[in-house]
């Protein structure tokens, strides 16, 4: 029964190209390259400036061997480190007292403050250190995460994010476009009475859009990240990838087939760019927070996808099962839904 | 080669299709199977190629019985032309046909142009998308699927649905060679005039029950009235007098000059058709 899947392959080959699906693949790719190599990467992303009120310790500390703090500029006095913390993005650090205190005006948004919390309180560790390393007594360390520059930063998170959206989005769009093709010449009915069998008719389709999602991954990650760099992380992004992929083509794949016609496939469409793809998004990039964000699905795709391209790999043997089984069960339900769709007339 | 007894079905709890039909179906015959739309025909006949499953009763085919004998080997000795053209509309003819001959083995599948040439399909459409074809050509390339496989059981539904007079006749025509070969034909139509022509046999189905099943010319026989209508002509009127088959036997016993023509009242099979079942075939 497996014999014909070749020509199935080949048959939903010939689908995409006439289907110009290369080249909507082939203008993301440019769209989203160009963008991250002539805007992105320009984009101004300094560090929050961090103004330090130490009467006690100034002298001292230029005297240390590592110099002054880069991120720290001394002020002189209680009032000028309020006046110079009122842009709503500065952290001021008054050590006056003896005790630290860290004061800075509200950006409004919560996780921004938070993040300038955490990054005044690294600054101030390190300044605590250079105390201590004076007077010989620390206990205290600081730990460096990532050893990449804020250029590489940058192309590999943004990077990440048009791959994301392209495998959820644009890939999801590409076959069921094929298959509301089919479906409206009612070809798929016939491949009911073929001797070949009706799983065929899924895993065909699944792999020519994993190949084509595989090696848009390679040729974004390349072009944007850089060659070498890029071939280091490449196994933990085509993993991601790929289990992205087969997840969003089994979702287009049972949309296309049970949704009647191509307006109330948009609509759904629209549903999941909005409900579904659109939170993960705002969760991950922005300074939105939702606690309940850890239950979506498509945030630990996501997660799982900035972690291989910062080179971390993603270990956890829960996420690889409830992944595994998440396709088993998508498949599943495409290949009963696709039994049904069949033995329909008209 | 069909074998099919007390077939029950339905689609859903409340909704039953079919009530227990009883036929066979024999090698190299082709049964007709009408029914007007919603009557079961065309649940009957995807149960028998083995796209429906959860039917009651027992259903045979080849000498298996059809819920174990879906197999690859099953599906290449059956042909299933169904009621509309489906065809990839962006391939054209030739292509179609090359794509779904790659299923079957190579010492199976008949030539593509010659079996093309016998439907009598434009040659100048051959390499043009099925998109501009004319329905009667979607139907020539449908009817080519059917048989690129040299099938050893081949059903047709609705197989002149679109065609002009000529077309119809020539798939009648194509149909009977068939039969000459060896195939068996079921046949699902609405279309007497093929049923009658082309059929062995032909069971009536209405509500999921079959109501008849016999040759078509028994059906007709039976409920025959053995009358004839003569038109003559007697001392330069035109008249018309119904008379008692039988009564013909010694001659023509009323007073005439000229016989004009002579009908018999047999009725037709759509007749037949709506005495069995009360609704026509629409």
């Amino acid at each position: 029964m497996w014999k014909g899947f070749t020509h199935l392959l080949k048959k939903d080959l010939k689908m995409m190209l006439s289907g110009k699906f290369f080249l909507l693949a082939l203008f993301s790719l440019v769209l989203y390259s160009c963008y991250i190599n002539l805007v992105y990467v320009n984009l101004e992303q300094e560090d929050y400036q961090v103004y330090l009120f130490d009467p006690h310790g100034a002298s001292a500390r230029q005297d240390a061997p590592s110099g002054q703090n880069e991120h720290v500029t001394d002020v002189g006095s209680r009032q000028e480190l309020e006046n110079a913390c009122a842009d709503g993005v500065s952290i001021g650090i008054d050590l006056s007292a003896g005790t630290p205190e860290i004061y800075m005006l509200s950006s409004g948004i919560q996780t921004a403050d938070h993040y300038r919390t955490e990054w005044g309180k690294a600054v101030l560790t390190k300044i605590m250190d250079e105390k201590a390393v004076l007077s010989e007594t620390t206990d205290h360390e600081v730990e460096i995460i990532g050893a990449f520059d804020k250029e590489q930063k940058s192309r590999r998170e943004i990077t990440c994010e048009f791959l994301f959206f392209e495998l959820s989005a644009v890939g999801f769009l590409g076959l069921a476009s094929i298959l509301f093709k089919e479906k409206q010449m009612g070809v798929i009915r016939v491949h009911g009475i073929l001797p070949v069998h009706k799983a065929a008719f899924i895993l065909s389709k699944l792999c020519v859009f994993l190949l084509s999602d595989l090696f848009f991954a390679i040729l974004l990650t390349f072009i944007n990240i850089g060659f070498g760099e890029g071939l280091a992380i490449l196994p933990g992004i085509l993993v991601q990838a790929g289990i992205l992929s087969l997840v969003m083509a089994l979702v287009g794949f049972l949309c296309a087939v049970w949704l009647p016609d191509f307006k109330q496939f948009s609509l759904f469409y629209l549903v999941l760019a909005v409900f579904i793809t659109t939170p993960v998004f705002l969760a991950g990039q922005t300074g939105v927070s939702w606690d309940w964000i850890i239950f979506h699905p498509m945030y630990h795709l996501f997660t799982a996808m900035k972690s291989a391209y910062f080179g971390v790999a993603t270990t956890s043997f829960p996420f690889y099962s409830i992944c595994a089984g998440t396709t088993a069960l998508l498949f599943y339900i495409a290949y009963r839904v696709l039994a049904r769709e069949m033995t329909k007339e008209g | 080669m069909i074998e099919v007894k007390n077939l029950t079905f339905s689609y859903g709890k409340e909704k039953q299709a079919l009530h227990g039909l009883d036929f066979t179906v024999d090698d190299g015959e082709i049964f007709g199977f009408l029914g007007p739309n919603g009557s079961g025909k065309s649940t009957t006949q995807k149960i028998l190629t083995g796209i429906l499953n959860g039917h009651g009763g027992f259903v045979s085919l080849f000498g298996q019985e059809v819920t174990s004998a879906r197999t690859r080997e099953f599906f290449q000795k059956i042909g299933v032309l169904f009621e509309f053209p489906y065809l990839y509309t962006n391939l054209s003819a030739i292509d179609n046909l090359n794509y779904f001959a790659s299923f079957y083995p190579e010492r199976q599948v008949r030539d593509v142009n010659e079996l093309l040439e016998q439907l009598e399909f434009k040659k100048d459409f051959l390499k043009k998308p099925v998109s501009s074809y004319s329905k009667g050509m979607r139907q020539r390339v449908s009817m080519a699927r059917a048989l690129i496989s040299n099938p050893r059981l081949l059903f047709l539904d609705e197989p002149t649905s679109g065609l002009d007079p000529s077309g119809a006749v020539l798939f009648r025509k194509i149909i009977e060679e068939e039969r000459r070969k060896g195939t068996t034909v079921f046949l699902t139509t609405h279309n007497m005039v093929d049923a009658d022509l082309l059929c062995d046999r032909v069971a009536f189905i209405s509500n999921g029950n079959i109501v008849a099943l016999d040759t078509p010319r028994k059906l007709k026989e039976k409920n025959s009235s053995h009358q004839t209508v003569i038109d003559y002509l007697y001392r330069g009127k035109r008249e018309e007098k119904t008379v008692e088959a039988a009564e013909l036997e010694e001659g023509f016993f009323f007073p005439h000059d000229e016989i004009l023509s002579i009908h018999s009242q047999e009725p037709t099979l759509e007749d037949m058709f709506i005495q069995y079942t009360g609704r026509g075939l629409s």
